[in-house]
């Protein structure tokens, strides 16, 4: 809608000086950021915002659609105090969340805004987490605005009435972009929108989010091809972040302590005594699970004041631990990634990071949280898990006093989800070739999608994979071929049980197989991986939601467990799922910390404090400059070690283990283990490595790279482990759901297997051609790999035998992650296992 | 071709464990497998995954070249010759016959497992004695499942048995294996289009890897033990 008559432009600064008044009445007044946000969307255009946590993002679009619909009710005459007069807006607003523990905040702080402003507006979530009777509901009688997940939009077109319900969309917006840009929910999320626009051409799509080094392709992401000419919304709002790091007493022994940084406790104990509230993030659940009891171990009079928040927690106790933030009764919260967003901002004292802060965008994410009165400071402490981190607190202020924040890449037409979404499409409206071509390219990953890769995801869902032959008997999806023209031509399901079976996987994107935990009386917990789950005996204990409990049987896909009497056998479940990679931004910024130390140079306290340390690894090595390539020999009872610093980031450096270990392995049998951190990489073997003779050989050459990573990535576990997500998107591999039938227990197969399959029957399966893709772009990324090995060979080469591991090393070797890579066949492996096991058992008996 | 002797209890009879994932009674002429699931792969598409063809055939194919190099007069098949009903499609039906077809005069005999019976009986062109309970003959009780007996040393399948084994430089394989005690022997799943169930071994027991074209007897204590 435009402001063409006066009278509309009369009714619209009627409407502005509520929404003016409603500021007034809590003594603020709208940020100009929001004031050009409300006018653009008026003007009917779509974009991206981008301001610092707690500035009123939310209200910013919030208000926006409210107040479009508040000026056409005045130019209507309608009096807006008459609420029983005015009209309840038909379904409006889909508000899409990343993660549906936050959909619940986002309905309070909207409708608490309605009701305050008095519109009749009804907000709703639809999520996970909403009961199926409550779904039914929302079909019949819709809210006003829908607050969703990209997999809840996505079942939501996967129903044939659905178009009925969203024709009448003014705004979608999606909350904290930068998190689902660069994901596949991102991917799902966009194909959606691209559906909804179609439906409704006065959409405006409004995107909310944090500082990001790529702000113009966030937009042009979220918004597709169709509107490059979306804004992009800027807070003028500067922010005061402090980042600082507790000290360790001897950092000398400390590297050695393990990964889990516990050896700060007393350190943060003392810290947390002095605030009323603070956060403690970690970078994994299970560490947040462990330094939960840790301090409740320590502090047992904190019980209560104190607790848990991680995504696989049950919603009921998140929304129990959000509500004590929000109230002040908690004073501690140990959490992941959950509390970085949230619209419901409840700010706390101070905000303490364990373990590497990865990125600098997230640190500062995370430093938001803190300190949010206009003009206070926020600040953040970073808690070592081994010394060097010293160094990326450190690196970290640097980039963000030199404002260099990651960026962001969106996720490059994903096929897995292509097929998946084609299926959406079919169940729910059906679709015809042409038609849903043009809208998936209009999305700004498929962009290039090519015609023949449409063809084939809409062949694999409906013939089967090859194109020569069809498979027998087999179609998730078929064109319409009955009596009624208009539909001819038309791809539908083939039956209500697959396209119900569809629905149950669409949600499983990001999830691995996961099963329910809850007690007997059938009180729900949270969730943990089937994997792990799969490994308890009845009887076994393990700690999950900060509480110690005993494992009793699987029941309809459910772990069934009660409170153990006894202290846990230490296990805590671990989640799978790609641990973060240091961003190149930091990588770069702790570079230049490590030139000025091995330059004598050491600023700040981080780096005094850490200083004996690089001494000790100047006076058994080197501590490497840019200008350097460091190349660590060491033997210890596992065999012969070569440590390598590129200093590239773990997944190139993942990439660079297995070219060399493939090339070292090319004239001589032998096989290597590999291990990796975002400083370097390990390679292992049982015998040494022909170091010498491979680096004359060539080893650190760009000739042949392509051909060779392709050699390495099949020799290792790579692509296969990577295929997991594929073979769940694309619906080939199935996790149990309940109340499933019987019939699904014949077609369970592990990915690996389905992997195996595909390879040897298949080989041209884009599907498998993905996995490749994504560990070569998104995992190795062959253009810094051939950048490290450039620096590499010009760079100058030490090769330094040292007596044991130095502090570079070390937190490779604890941090490992192994894959392999042999030129050994399988039974001379097995072998040569055996006979050392044996010798050892040897040993064992004469000593 | 190597092969690995495990004699079966204090009976003076010898199976050849062969790589092939299948184990050989010379004596009779006898070639034994356990878990075949033909028809796996068609079961999936049935059920609307989409699953290339080939690995039934491929199995078809290996269970063809051990009756080749074993001269194997007779075949048991220690239950789930077959996947399931939705898998004996006119496909795998026709690939079973031109199979059969190629061994017209190898006796085959089926105990018959849990898979089997959902599939149904074989069609009775193809010739094979069912038997829905265990199977004495000589010295040995063949089953599916690895129940007990009184009648004789126990052979069976089912349980697709596999070993994770530990070597210097963390390195880890994951193997399919026979893995018998005092009173039984378990022979690996026949088809490839299977997982490992991974088994950790009592003290007493015997375990024999496949590892390529090995079979490799493995001193017990050497594979990965139970804990988490």
């Amino acid at each position: 809608m435009t402001t063409g008559s006066s009278s509309n432009g009369d009714a619209w600064h009627h409407a502005v000086t509520r929404i003016d008044d409603w500021f007034a009445d809590r003594d603020w007044a709208p940020f100009d950021y929001q004031r050009e946000l409300w006018a653009a969307h008026r003007d009917g255009d779509s974009g991206l915002v981008h301001a610092p946590t707690g500035t009123g993002k939310t209200y910013a679009v919030w208000f926006a659609v409210l107040l479009e619909w508040m000026a056409e009710q005045i130019a209507a005459g309608r009096d807006l105090d008459a609420y029983d007069e005015l009209p309840t807006p038909p379904l409006s607003v889909l508000w899409i969340t990343p993660l549906r523990a936050l959909s619940h905040n986002t309905v309070d702080a909207l409708q608490r805004a309605c009701r305050e402003l008095r519109l009749p507006w009804r907000i709703e979530g639809r999520t996970g987490d909403t009961s199926y009777r409550k779904k039914k509901g929302q079909l019949s009688d819709p809210p006003s605005a829908l607050i969703t997940t990209p997999e809840s939009l996505s079942i939501l077109l996967s129903y044939p009435d659905t178009k009925e319900h969203l024709q009448n969309l003014r705004m979608v917006v999606v909350d904290e972009w930068h998190e689902l840009m660069g994901s596949k929910r991102g991917v799902q999320a966009e194909l959606g929108i691209a559906r909804l626009r179609r439906w409704n051409q006065n959409l405006r799509t409004w995107g909310l989010s944090a500082t990001i080094g790529n702000m113009e392709e966030a937009r042009d992401t979220l918004l597709g091809e169709e509107e490059a000419d979306g804004r992009l919304i800027t807070a003028d709002i500067e922010k005061d972040i402090q980042i600082d790091a507790l000290l360790p007493e001897d950092v000398h022994r400390f590297p050695w302590a393990g990964n889990l940084g516990l050896q700060m406790l007393d350190h943060v104990l003392e810290e947390l005594e002095t605030v009323d509230s603070a956060l403690v993030f970690t970078n994994t659940r299970a560490q947040a699970e462990q330094w939960y009891r840790a301090i409740l171990d320590a502090r047992g009079e904190w019980a209560g004041y104190i607790a848990l928040h991680y995504g696989s927690l049950s919603r009921k106790q998140r929304e129990v631990v959000e509500d004590g933030l929000a109230n002040g009764r908690l004073r501690c919260v140990v959490c992941t990634s959950t509390l970085d967003l949230g619209v419901d901002f409840t700010p706390v004292d101070r905000v303490f990071q364990v373990g590497s802060p990865k990125g600098v965008a997230r640190l500062l994410q995370r430093a938001g949280r803190s300190g949010h009165q206009p003009g206070a400071t926020s600040r953040v402490t970073g808690v070592p898990s081994h010394s060097l981190q010293l160094v990326e607190y450190a690196a970290a202020r640097d980039a963000m006093q030199a404002n260099d924040i990651e960026a962001r890449r969106p996720v490059p037409k994903p096929i897995d989800l292509l097929v998946q979404h084609v299926i959406t499409i079919a169940v729910g409206s059906g679709f015809f070739p042409n038609e849903l071509y043009e809208e998936v390219v209009s999305a700004y990953s498929y962009r290039n999608l090519k015609r023949a890769e449409f063809d084939w995801a809409v062949r694999c869902a409906s013939t089967g994979g090859s194109a020569l032959k069809a498979y027998e008997k087999y179609h998730r999806i078929e064109k319409y071929d009955g009596d009624l023209d208009t539909y001819r031509g038309m791809y539908v399901g083939t039956s209500d049980r697959l396209a119900r079976r569809h629905r149950m996987m669409i949600g499983t994107i990001t999830s691995d197989s996961s099963v329910e935990v809850r007690y007997k009386n059938g009180r729900t917990i949270g969730q943990v991986e089937e994997t792990f789950i799969s490994r308890l005996k009845h009887g076994d204990t393990f700690n999950f939601a900060g509480k110690t409990l005993e494992f009793l049987r699987i029941e309809d896909m459910k772990a069934v467990v009660r409170k153990a009497k006894r202290r846990p056998d230490g296990v805590v479940p671990r989640w799978l799922g790609g641990r973060l990679p240091l961003s190149n931004q930091l990588s770069t910024w702790i570079r230049r910390r490590l030139d000025e130390a091995a330059d004598g140079t050491f600023r700040g306290p981080e780096m005094s404090q850490v200083r004996s340390l690089l001494e000790l690894q100047s006076k058994w090595s080197i501590v490497p400059t840019h200008a350097d390539f460091l190349v660590e020999r060491v033997q210890s009872s596992e065999g012969f070690h070569l440590f390598m610093y590129p200093f590239a980031g773990r997944p190139v450096h993942q990439g660079l283990a297995s070219l060399l270990a493939y090339r070292m392995a090319e004239d001589v049998s032998i096989t290597f283990t590999m291990s990796y951190n975002d400083y370097g990489f390990e390679l292992l073997s049982p015998e040494p490595a022909p170091l010498r003779d491979a680096i004359a050989g060539g080893l650190f050459d760009t000739d042949n790279l392509s051909r060779e990573i392709e050699a390495s990535l099949n020799e290792s576990e790579m692509s296969r482990r990577q295929f997991r997500e594929i073979a769940r998107v694309a619906g080939l591999v199935f996790t149990g759901y309940p109340g499933q039938p019987k019939s699904i227990g014949k077609i369970q197969a592990s990915s690996g297997l389905i992997f195996d399959v595909l390879e040897e029957y298949e080989a041209d399966n884009p599907l498998l051609e993905q996995a490749r893709r994504e560990v070569r772009e998104r995992q190795l990324e062959e253009d810094r790999l051939r950048d490290a090995l450039d620096r590499i060979r010009d760079a100058r080469l030490h090769v330094i035998d040292v007596p044991r591991m130095t502090p570079l090393a070390f937190p490779i070797y604890i941090d490992r992650l192994r894959d392999r890579i042999s030129s050994e066949s399988l039974a001379q492996r097995v072998r040569r296992m055996q006979e050392e096991l044996e010798e050892a058992a040897l040993r064992e008996g004469e000593a | 071709m190597p092969t690995f002797r495990l004699p079966p209890s204090t009976e003076d009879v010898e199976l050849d464990l062969l790589p092939g994932r299948a184990a050989f009674w010379r004596d009779r002429k006898t070639l034994l497998v356990a878990d075949v699931h033909v028809g796996k792969d068609a079961t999936f598409r049935a059920e609307a995954v989409p699953l290339p063809l080939g690995s039934t055939d491929s199995d078809l194919e290996r269970l063809s070249d051990l009756i080749r190099q074993t001269g194997a007069e007779r075949l048991l098949v220690l239950g789930d010759l077959y996947h399931a009903r939705a898998g004996m499609t006119d496909g795998t039906l026709s690939a079973l016959r031109a199979w059969r077809a190629d061994h017209q005069s190898l006796e085959i005999v089926l105990v018959r497992g849990n898979h089997d019976r959902d599939a149904g009986l074989s069609p009775s062109n193809l010739e094979i004695t069912e038997h829905d309970g265990p199977l004495v003959e000589g010295p040995f009780c063949f089953r599916h499942d690895p129940g007990s007996s009184d009648d004789g040393y126990v052979v069976c399948g089912h349980l697709h048995p596999g070993v994770v084994l530990r070597g210097n430089g963390g390195q880890r394989e994951r193997l399919a294996c026979f893995h018998a005690n005092p009173s039984r022997l378990v022979l690996p799943a026949f088809s490839e289009f299977t997982g490992l169930h991974i088994l950790h071994p009592e003290p007493g027991d015997r375990v024999a890897v496949v590892a390529g074209t090995d079979v490799i007897a493995l001193p017990v204590d050497t594979v990965e033990s139970a804990s988490p």
